[in-house]
């Protein structure tokens, strides 16, 4: 923890806070935005992937004579090529899998790819796919998490010898004092679900090769370049500055998934330089729905040692998650990544945690809607919930009873979490106060007298945002990491100029995927130097040659609204600095008498004393022997900025993984039919706390989104294998993504309490409610179903679950 | 997953016997049949171009017939693929007679990969039903001729 925790003062603003309309739609609603397909290059040609059918199989032989003698086909790339021309990515567990871009001998799960063929077009790629045989020797399959790790269970990996790819164990606290002392231990069982994000924009990727200077330009959609730039450099064979990344203006989506775009970047650059061609693959949403990236489906253990009075005083839990038939960056940090905010936002002081990361065959994770916490808060809500009814406490009373108070705050949870700044009373009040909390008890009590199914669920979580990568060290033991190099930061770098008239551009690299960065930093900019927004132009997306960026750069963990907008204000306040120093220079006055207001920078109190923001960017630019002794020429800062509070884990496995730490309060009230086990949402409140509101309207956009996700996750999605390993929801026939019709009218609410941490006060906001609408339907549905004695633990709750879950029951009772 | 079904054919147990026996009924019966080889006896080489759940695709694949329990029972097992996907199954064909009538029900086990597993799934039982329902149609035609 750093000795003096770096904070700001915030002031009243003219443009951030304001609901600007976004500079993006424009471009985007008139068809002229700029997406990976959108791309054409000269002589570019088109790839088709051959995808393995079996989960589990060696690859005895593949036989492309027929398909390379097809007409229009201009190469083909093999497991065996790519087994010459790259090495296995890097991944941080003491004994990695061997994970190429492609199979080699051995394909581990369904849609893994075996081949690429390079054609002249996409129609023919596909067909020349047709032509290739290959020979595969089927396997026996391990689907179940739990099953994976028993002495029985097939292995993936001979390296390895066992599916458990990453195990830790950690103690926080006094979990055996806790059980002494407690009243009650409540015990829990939880499965979380394998389901992705399926943004509307699939995975693209560009590649061409330069066989004479031995380097690649790869264009692509990717939400980094975050680590992973490294990592496919050191997979290829090449220094860093021999692979230029290149994302266009315009993302269609990521959502974490685009974090698991990098070994097809180096897949098709593979493809590239064996065929000597510019080559182009557009995924295409068969192959997302089989073999992109989804979170991790987790088992979770969890037991709560209680006071009869309420106080959880302990958590001991269990998690063991899946990522699949291999492990892949950034992963195993589905395990660790949430390890600062574990406890939620509850004053839990003892904490025992067991972790494992195994694998099953089926396709591979990224960091997908918030990251392993709505794994985790699935299992922490449905616990609360258990406990309270355990203890016959009502379920919001509980949580009144353990949160963490106001006058606590800056808080430090037995992790090492520093959770910046919250009312969690004051949000969750909010939710109550939505619903009309005790008139939905009273006709609850009127329902079930009526033998009606209506149940009323809460979730109350801290949104923990901005990444510090030191989280994903805790793979390792203390002893192993110490012998090792500590990592640590969340930083990102802006760069600010201003042109000889005055106006401004900032070049940034958070790639967004539709979340209007450009247009806060617009806001954030016009504040800061007392221009108008409309005289900021941004480039906000990554070219690894041309841009700053750092290996945290990227949009993931809501990092924007809380580091990306202190680079700017940072960068911007430089660059004011600088113009301030000009202007005094120039009018002989002293720096601290002046300010810079609508255009002009005057003498305070003596506002004649001024002269024009563009007579100073004119200046530092046409006539640079004017400027101060010493000082460069033109108008240009920068600001490459990480948060002091990403500092690496000590030596008690102690970290803060986040940077700034927002709150949600969902309540959900649901009726049950137990006909037919469809769940109707009858009122839904949902509010927030993401510190300093930058752009209300953009936000709003942010929260809706996050609910619509949240809902898709508790009722709809499923990333489905059958027990042969096919991946049965293939197509969005079966994989169930919400519309319009499935979501309901959600009553939204904000409580600005602004983190002291950040330059504007903001955190971030863009998981909030996917991570808590799973456990808060899920509370919701136990609640209905409650008087049948029917277990929730699982998700999604389709009609059909609900349904067989009640059956059950009755039979039971 | 299961499938399972029957049918009926007006003629004697042993004419049935023999008209599932010949392979030439098969080859005319089996839907997208477009060849079919014997390499051993009671084992075949076979092409098919079927559409399943939409998706259109030749499969090459291999049938055999095991232990035959002439004029009862035998067992099927045969497996294909395709650029769609491959199909693995073994089915027990049973036959009895009742009155004029032989019945000839199958009990089996199906599997499906690829392509087809992915998009299909909730449709591959009810297409599995209607193409057996077609080769009895066609088994039966030929019984006529």
């Amino acid at each position: 923890m750093p000795e003096q925790l770096k904070t700001f003062e915030h002031k009243k603003r003219n443009w951030v806070g304001k609901p600007l309309k976004r500079k993006e739609d424009l471009r985007l609603l008139t068809g002229r935005g700029t997406f990976m397909d959108d791309i054409r290059l000269p002589d570019m040609k088109h790839a088709a992937i051959l995808r393995s059918p079996y989960p589990h199989a060696w690859i005895k032989g593949i036989n492309v004579s027929e398909a390379l003698n097809f007409p229009g086909v201009r190469g083909i790339l093999t497991g065996e090529d790519v087994a010459k021309m790259s090495n296995p990515f890097p991944v941080g567990v003491p004994v990695p899998p061997k994970y190429y871009c492609c199979a080699i001998d051995k394909v581990r799960f369904v849609g893994e790819p075996v081949a690429v063929v390079v054609a002249d077009d996409r129609y023919v790629a596909e067909d020349a796919l047709d032509l290739i045989t290959v020979d595969y020797e089927p396997l026996p399959v391990v689907m179940d998490i739990e099953e994976a790790m028993s002495p029985e269970a097939p292995v993936l990996h001979d390296n390895i010898g066992s599916n458990i790819y990453s195990q830790r164990f950690f103690q926080y606290g006094d979990m055996e004092k806790a059980y002494k002392e407690a009243d009650l231990v409540v015990k829990g069982k939880f499965h979380f679900p394998k389901y992705g994000s399926t943004p509307i924009e699939t995975y693209a990727v560009i590649a061409s090769y330069n066989p004479f200077s031995e380097d690649f330009v790869i264009y692509n959609n990717y939400q980094g370049p975050f680590v992973n730039h490294s990592l496919v450099a050191i997979a290829l064979g090449i220094p860093e500055n021999k692979m230029r990344w290149i994302v266009p203006t315009d993302i269609g989506g990521g959502f974490g998934t685009k974090t698991g775009l990098y070994p097809y970047i180096a897949l098709i650059a593979l493809a590239a330089k064996k065929t000597g061609m510019t080559v182009k693959w557009i995924e295409d949403r068969r192959e997302h729905l089989l073999a992109s990236a989804t979170a991790t489906d987790r088992v979770t253990y969890m037991e709560a040692a209680v006071k009869k009075d309420g106080t959880i005083l302990g958590l001991k839990d269990k998690a063991i998650d899946n990522t699949g038939g291999y492990i892949r960056a950034p992963e195993p940090g589905c395990a660790y990544r949430s390890t600062g905010n574990h406890t939620g936002g509850y004053q839990i002081r003892n904490l025992d945690r067991e972790v494992l990361v195994v694998g099953t065959n089926k396709c591979l994770t990224a960091p997908s809607r918030g990251y392993t916490c709505q794994e985790l808060y699935f299992s922490l809500e449905r616990m609360i919930d258990l406990v309270a009814s355990e203890l016959g406490m009502d379920t919001a009373a509980i949580r009144f009873k353990n949160f963490i108070q106001t006058d606590q705050f800056p808080y430090t949870t037995p992790t090492g979490g520093i959770y910046d700044a919250g009312d969690y009373q004051k949000v969750f009040q909010m939710a109550l106060d939505k619903i009309d909390y005790k008139k939905m008890r009273e006709e609850q009590r009127n329902a079930r007298e009526e033998g009606r199914l209506m149940g009323i669920g809460f979730s109350t979580v801290v949104d923990p945002s901005v990444t510090n990568i030191a989280y994903v060290t805790l793979a390792l033991t203390p002893e192993q990491r110490a012998k090792g190099h500590p990592k640590s930061g969340s930083g990102e770098a802006v760069i600010i100029k201003m042109d000889p008239l005055g106006k401004v551009h900032v070049i940034a690299c958070t790639n967004p995927q539709g979340q209007g960065h450009d247009t806060v930093i617009s806001q954030i900019v016009a504040d800061e130097l007392g221009v108008h927004p409309d005289d900021v132009t941004v480039s906000n997306v990554v070219d690894t040659h041309d841009r700053l960026f750092s290996i945290t750069t990227g949009s993931y963990s809501s990092r924007f609204a809380s580091v990306v907008t202190t680079a700017v204000v940072t960068a911007a306040r430089r660059l004011k600095d600088k113009m301030l120093k000009i202007a005094a220079h120039l009018l002989e006055a002293n720096v601290e008498e002046l300010e810079i207001q609508e255009g002009k920078i005057y003498v305070k109190g003596s506002p004649d004393k001024s002269m024009q923001v563009r007579h100073v960017a004119g200046t530092a630019h046409w006539n640079q022997a004017a400027l101060p002794e010493g000082m460069d020429a033109g108008l240009y800062e920068t600001c490459l900025y990480t948060m002091p509070t990403s500092q690496p884990p000590d030596e008690l496995d102690r970290v803060n993984s986040s940077n700034t730490y927002g709150f949600m309060a969902e309540a959900i009230v649901v009726e049950v039919d137990p006909e037919t086990g469809e769940v109707k949402i009858l009122k839904w409140a949902s509010v927030h706390d993401a510190g300093t509101i930058l752009n209300p309207a953009l936000l709003e956009g942010q929260v809706m989104g996050s609910c619509a996700h949240g809902l898709g996750g508790s009722l709809y999605e499923e990333w489905a294998y059958d027990e042969n390993g096919q991946c049965i929801t293939a197509s969005f026939q079966d994989y169930l993504v919400p519309t319009a019709m499935e979501v309901p009218k959600i009553d939204i609410g904000h409580v600005e309490i602004p983190s002291p941490f950040t330059a504007l006060g903001s955190k971030g906001a863009g998981e909030s409610s996917c991570m808590s609408v799973p456990a808060c339907i899920g509370n919701a549905i136990a609640d209905a179903l409650a008087p049948l004695g029917v277990i929730i633990n699982e998700l999604p709750l389709s009609p059909n679950k609900i349904w067989h879950l009640i059956q059950k029951a009755k039979k039971k009772g | 997953m299961k499938i399972e079904g029957k049918y009926k054919f007006l003629a004697s147990q042993e004419h049935i016997w023999d008209l599932f026996m010949d392979q030439k009924n098969l080859e005319k019966a089996i839907p997208g049949c477009e060849k079919m080889e014997e390499r051993e006896p009671g084992k075949y080489d076979v092409l098919l171009k079927i559409g399943i759940a939409a998706i259109k695709g030749t499969y090459t694949g291999k049938v055999e017939v095991v232990d035959p329990e002439p004029p009862n029972r035998y067992r099927l097992l045969g497996e294909g693929s395709g650029s769609p996907g491959f199909v693995k199954g073994e089915a027990t064909i049973e036959f009895s007679q009742e009155g004029q009538h032989t019945i000839v029900s199958y009990q089996g086990d199906m599997q499906v990969g690829g392509l087809i597993a992915g998009i299909g799934q909730r449709m591959i039982g009810g297409i599995a039903k209607m193409m057996a329902g077609q080769f009895f149609k066609k088994m039966a035609k030929q019984l006529k001729s």
